[in-house]
C-alpha cells in the first residue's frame, strides 16, 4: 500500500477498524491494571492508526532499525495506546497488553526503553519534541537519510515552555522531516485546558514559530492521512498537525466529559467496549501491510571513540580546565561519531573549538537549555552518536528534569558545566554553579568528573565518551597549574594521591580549584613542619572510598574536604557517606556557606572559606 | 509570602506505584537541600504536615515540603509542638541496638520494623527528623551514642544528597558513629509496593550479627 493522500474505501475502513481496536486495547489493558489513562488514549486512536498503519515506514520486527521512521509519544501517559499500536502491528501478542503496569512486565505506566520500541522515556511532559528534533536534525544533516520523525503531544502539555523551545529550534534548522501532532482533546488533568478547542489560536502560535500548520478533524482518517502526506511535500519547514479530538472518544457518557483523566473506566468499561467493538467491521486480522523504509542507514561503532593523541601539556603551565575541555573535545571529534551541542556559551565553554574544526557536527542550541538537553538525547538515540552538551554549569539546572528523564531513558549524553563556583569571580552568584554537584550526583547511574588540571580533563572527556549513563564534567574558569604527567592514567572511581606523608596530621581532599588550594596549603604547612596527605578524587561519583579510608586511617582518622560548592550533596557529603560505615574517621566539610557575591576570584575563594589560608587554619585547629 | 510551597508525590512505597519512574521524585531532597538558605520539611503525618505548612509560611527563604500520596497513620497528638531543626524521638530504649531514622513513608516503615523486632526481643530507637535541613544533629548524635554508635537511615529517595547524606555529614565530626544508608539504588519501575519493610527488618537482623 503506497503512501497516498487519497484513501480508497477499503483502506479507510481498515484504518478505522484499527483505530477502534486500539481503543478496545487501551480500555481492556487499563481495566486489567486498574489504573492508567484510557480516555487520553481514546482521543489519539485515529492518529495512531494512520501513523502506524499507513504513514510511517518502519520494520515492525526491528523497531530501532536506523532507517525506520521514528515516533515519540511525548504525551507519555498515553502509553497503553502506544503499546497497543506495536502489538496490533505484530511485534508481540495482543494479549500481553493485559500485563500493563504489572511488576514483572516491561509495559510500564509510562514508556521506558526497557521496551525495544521506545527510544526515550516520557511521562514528564513537554520533553518529547526536543528529542524528536534531535532525531530529525540527525536524519537531515548527519545521516542525510529519508527517515521522518513524528511526535505526538498533548494540548495540556503545550503549556510547557520547552515545547516552544523545540518548535523554535525545529523551524530555525528547517527540519522538514519532523512532524509534531497535537492531540487537542480539550481536557486536562483537573480541568479543561487554557485554549480548549480554540484551534485558531493554536494555529497562529505554531505558524508564528515557523511551522507549516494544518488543523484537522482528529477523528477523520482521511483528514489525518491527507495532512501527513502533504507534510512530506513541504520543504524547509517542519509541520504541525493540530488534531481536534475528544477525550474518551467513542464511549457515550465519557466522551468529552470532565473527571475521566487518569482513571480506568471501571463500571463503565463494559458498555464502552460493546459500543466501540460494535463499530469494528472486520473483527479479524487487519490485513494491512506496513511499509518498510527504502534505504539503509549505517550503524556507528561508538566504542572506537577515543583521544587520537595524548594530552600535551607542560607541568606547571597554567591552563583553565575549560580550555582543556575544548581541546579534548576537538581531538575526540576527529571521530565522525562525535557530536557537540551548546547553549550560546561556546566561546566560554570552549566548545567553539570543536565547532571550528567540525562545523558539520556542532549544533548551536541558543539560550534554551531544556531543548538542548533533549536535542542531545535525540542525537544520541540508537547509539548513533557520542554527544557532549555544554553550558555554564549553573544553567544546566533548568534542564534538570530533562536530565532526570534522561537517566530513565538510559541515555549516554555527556554534560560539561563550566564556570563552576565562586571562583568565576566578578560575574556574581547568578552565574556561579554551587549546587550542580548535588544535582548530577543525584541523577541515577551518573558519573561525575571534576578534573583538577588540563591532563585529567582530557582524560575525563575521553572516559565520559565511552561510559554508559549520563556523565557530568565540571570545568573551571580560572587558569590552574598542570599537575599530572601527560601519560598519567585515569579511571572513574580512582583517586590520585597527590601528597602522602607517614606523619600526616590529616588527609585533605580537594577538587578542581580547591585541589590547587589544598596543594598550596600543603606547601605552606610543610614550611612549618606540618604534613598533610592531599587527595584528588578525579570523580565524585563513583568515589574512591578505599583510597580515602586508607589515607584517613594513616593520618589519625582526620579528613578535611574542600569544595567550591555549597555544603549539601557535593564532595563533603560524598566523602562523609563513603566513610560512614567506618568508626574512627571524622570529616570536616569546608564549602561555601554564605550567599556569594561579585569579586575577584582569589578574594572570593578566601572570603567564602575555601582558600589555602583557610585550609591551613583548619588543619592547625584539629 | 516569604516561602514557596511545593508538593511532591511519591509512588514507590505506596499503593499506586504503577505510574512508574517518570512520576517519582527521587532526587528532590538533594535539589532542595542544595538551595542556599532553604528549609526542607518532610513531615511524616497529618499533624506534623499542618505544622510544617504553618512554620514554612513564616520562615524566611525557600521552604520545601515533601508530601506523600499514600495514606499513613496519624502518629502525633494534635497539640504536639514542632520546630524546624528539632527531631522527634518516636521510640527510645536503653538497650537499643541501633537508631533508625526514617522520614515520611519510611518513618512508618521504621515504626513497623520496630514493632516486628520488639516481638523478637530486639530494640531500636526510632527518630523522625521532621526537617532534613536544618537537621537535629544533637538529638541524632545523642541517640546514636546511646545505641552502640549505630545509625540506619531509610529514605524513599536515591542515596545522594538526601537523608542519608544529611545524617552522615551531621555526624561526620564524631568518631565512634557509623551510618548505614538505605535508599533506592536501582532505577524503579511500575508496580505495587513490596519488599521495603522486609528489607529493613532483614538488614537490621544482619547488622546485629556483625
Amino acid at each position: 500500500m503506497a503512501a497516498t493522500f487519497k484513501l480508497d474505501a477499503g483502506q479507510r475502513q481498515a484504518l478505522e477498524d484499527v483505530a477502534n481496536k486500539l481503543r478496545v486495547d487501551s480500555i481492556e489493558s487499563t481495566q486489567a491494571s486498574g489504573s492508567g489513562h484510557p480516555t487520553t488514549c481514546m482521543s489519539a486512536a485515529e492518529i495512531m492508526s494512520v501513523l502506524f498503519f499507513h504513514t510511517m515506514k518502519y520494520k515492525v520486527d526491528v523497531p530501532k532499525d536506523p532507517a525506520n521512521d521514528r515516533f515519540i509519544m511525548s504525551k507519555g501517559h498515553a502509553a497503553p495506546i502506544l503499546y497497543a499500536a506495536w502489538a496490533e502491528a505484530g511485534l508481540f501478542p495482543v494479549q500481553n497488553l493485559l500485563n500493563l503496569r504489572k511488576i514483572d512486565s516491561d509495559l510500564e505506566g509510562h514508556p521506558t526503553p526497557r521496551l525495544s520500541f521506545v527510544d526515550v522515556a516520557t511521562g514528564s511532559l513537554g520533553q518529547g519534541l526536543s528529542v524528536a528534533a534531535g532525531m530529525a536534525y540527525t536524519g537531515k544533516y548527519l545521516d542525510k537519510a529519508d527517515y521522518r520523525t513524528y511526535c505526538l503531544l498533548g494540548d495540556g502539555e503545550s503549556a510547557e515552555g520547552s515545547v516552544w523551545e523545540a518548535m523554535a529550534f525545529a523551524s530555525y534548522y528547517k527540519l522538514d522531516n519532523l512532524v509534531a501532532i497535537f492531540d487537542v482533546n480539550r481536557l486536562g488533568q483537573s480541568q479543561p485546558t487554557a485554549l480548549q478547542h480554540d484551534m485558531d489560536t493554536y494555529r497562529l502560535r505554531c505558524e508564528a514559530f515557523g511551522f507549516n500548520t494544518y488543523i484537522v478533524d482528529g477523528h477523520s482518517i482521511d483528514d489525518l492521512a491527507k495532512a501527513l502526506h502533504a507534510a512530506t511535500t513541504v520543504k524547509d519547514k517542519p509541520t504541525c498537525i493540530l488534531a481536534k479530538t475528544f477525550k474518551g472518544r467513542g464511549a457515550e457518557g465519557i466522551e468529552d466529559k470532565e473527571g475521566w483523566h487518569g482513571k480506568a473506566l471501571g463500571a463503565k468499561a463494559e458498555a464502552a467496549l460493546a459500543e466501540i467493538k460494535g463499530r469494528i467491521k472486520n473483527q479479524g486480522a487487519h490485513g494491512i501491510t506496513i511499509n518498510a523504509p527504502s534505504g539503509a542507514v549505517p550503524v556507528h561503532d561508538l566504542s572506537a571513540v577515543k583521544l587520537p593523541s595524548p594530552p600535551a601539556y607542560k607541568k606547571g603551565d597554567k591552563i583553565a580546565t575549560r580550555v582543556a575541555y575544548g581541546t579534548a573535545l576537538t581531538k575526540l571529534g576527529e571521530n565522525t561519531s562525535v557530536v557537540a551541542v551548546d547553549a550560546e556559551t561556546k566561546n566560554s565553554t570552549h566548545a567553539e573549538k570543536f565547532m571550528k574544526a567540525h562545523p558539520d557536527r556542532f549544533i548551536e542550541c541558543f539560550i534554551a537549555e531544556q531543548n538542548m538537553a533533549g536535542v542531545a538525547m535525540g542525537c544520541a538515540c540508537r547509539d548513533r552518536a557520542v554527544v557532549f552538551a555544554s553550558a555554564f554549569a549553573c544553567f544546566l539546572s533548568r534542564a534538570f528534569d530533562q536530565i532526570r528523564m534522561g537517566a530513565i531513558s538510559q541515555t549516554n549524553v555527556n554534560f560539561c558545566g563550566s564556570h563552576c563556583g565562586v571562583s568565576i569571580g566578578e560575574d556574581g552568584p547568578s552565574q556561579m554553579a554551587l549546587e550542580d554537584l548535588a544535582l548530577f550526583r543525584s541523577v541515577h547511574g551518573s558519573t561525575v568528573f571534576y578534573p583538577s588540571d588540563a591532563v585529567s580533563m582530557e582524560r575525563a572527556v575521553e572516559i565520559a565518551a565511552v561510559t554508559k549513563g549520563i556523565c557530568f564534567i565540571r570545568s573551571s574558569r580560572p587558569a590552574t597549574a598542570v599537575i599530572f604527567d601527560n601519560d598519567e592514567k585515569f579511571e572513574a572511581g580512582k583517586a590520585k594521591v597527590v601528597f602522602r606523608h607517614d606523619d600526616a596530621k590529616a588527609t585533605v581532599i580537594g577538587v578542581g580549584i580547591t585541589l590547587h588550594e589544598a596543594i598550596e596549603a600543603h606547601d605552606l604547612l610543610a614550611k612549618e613542619g606540618i604534613h598533610i596527605n592531599v587527595i584528588d578524587p578525579f570523580t565524585l561519583k563513583p568515589i574512591d572510598k578505599d583510597t580515602i579510608i586508607q589515607a584517613a586511617k594513616a593520618s589519625g582518622g582526620k579528613i578535611i574536604t574542600v569544595e567550591d560548592h555549597y555544603p549539601q550533596g557535593g564532595l563533603g557529603e560524598a566523602v562523609s557517606s563513603a566513610v560512614a560505615g567506618e568508626t574512627g574517621i571524622s570529616v570536616k566539610i569546608m564549602a561555601v556557606t554564605e550567599l556569594p557575591r561579585s569579586g575577584p576570584p582569589k578574594v572570593l575563594i578566601d572570603m567564602f572559606g575555601i582558600s589555602a589560608k583557610k585550609i591551613v587554619e583548619a588543619v592547625k585547629a584539629l | 509570602m516569604p516561602s514557596a510551597l511545593l508538593l511532591r508525590f511519591l509512588a514507590i512505597i505506596g499503593s499506586f506505584g504503577e505510574d512508574g519512574p517518570s512520576q517519582m521524585a527521587l532526587e528532590d531532597l538533594a535539589l532542595f537541600r542544595s538551595v542556599h538558605g532553604s528549609t526542607v520539611f518532610y513531615p511524616s503525618d497529618a499533624v506534623s504536615m499542618e505544622r510544617a505548612v504553618e512554620i514554612a509560611a513564616v520562615t524566611k527563604g525557600i521552604c520545601f515540603i515533601r508530601s506523600s500520596r499514600p495514606a499513613t497513620a496519624v502518629i502525633f497528638d494534635n497539640d504536639e509542638k514542632f520546630e524546624a531543626g528539632k527531631a522527634k524521638v518516636v521510640f527510645r530504649h536503653d538497650d537499643a541496638k541501633a537508631t533508625v531514622i526514617g522520614v515520611g513513608i519510611t518513618l512508618h516503615e521504621a515504626i513497623e520494623a520496630h514493632d516486628l523486632l520488639a516481638k523478637e526481643g530486639i530494640h531500636i530507637n526510632v527518630i523522625d527528623p521532621f526537617t532534613l535541613k536544618p537537621i537535629d544533629k544533637d538529638t541524632i548524635i545523642q541517640a546514636a551514642k546511646a545505641s552502640g554508635g549505630k545509625i540506619i537511615t531509610v529514605e524513599d529517595h536515591y542515596p545522594q544528597g538526601g537523608l542519608g547524606e544529611a545524617v552522615s555529614s551531621a555526624v561526620a565530626g564524631e568518631t565512634g558513629i557509623s551510618v548505614k544508608i538505605m535508599a533506592v539504588t536501582e532505577l524503579p519501575r511500575s508496580g505495587p509496593p513490596r519488599y521495603s519493610l522486609i528489607c529493613l527488618v532483614s538488614v537490621q537482623r544482619r547488622s546485629w550479627k556483625q
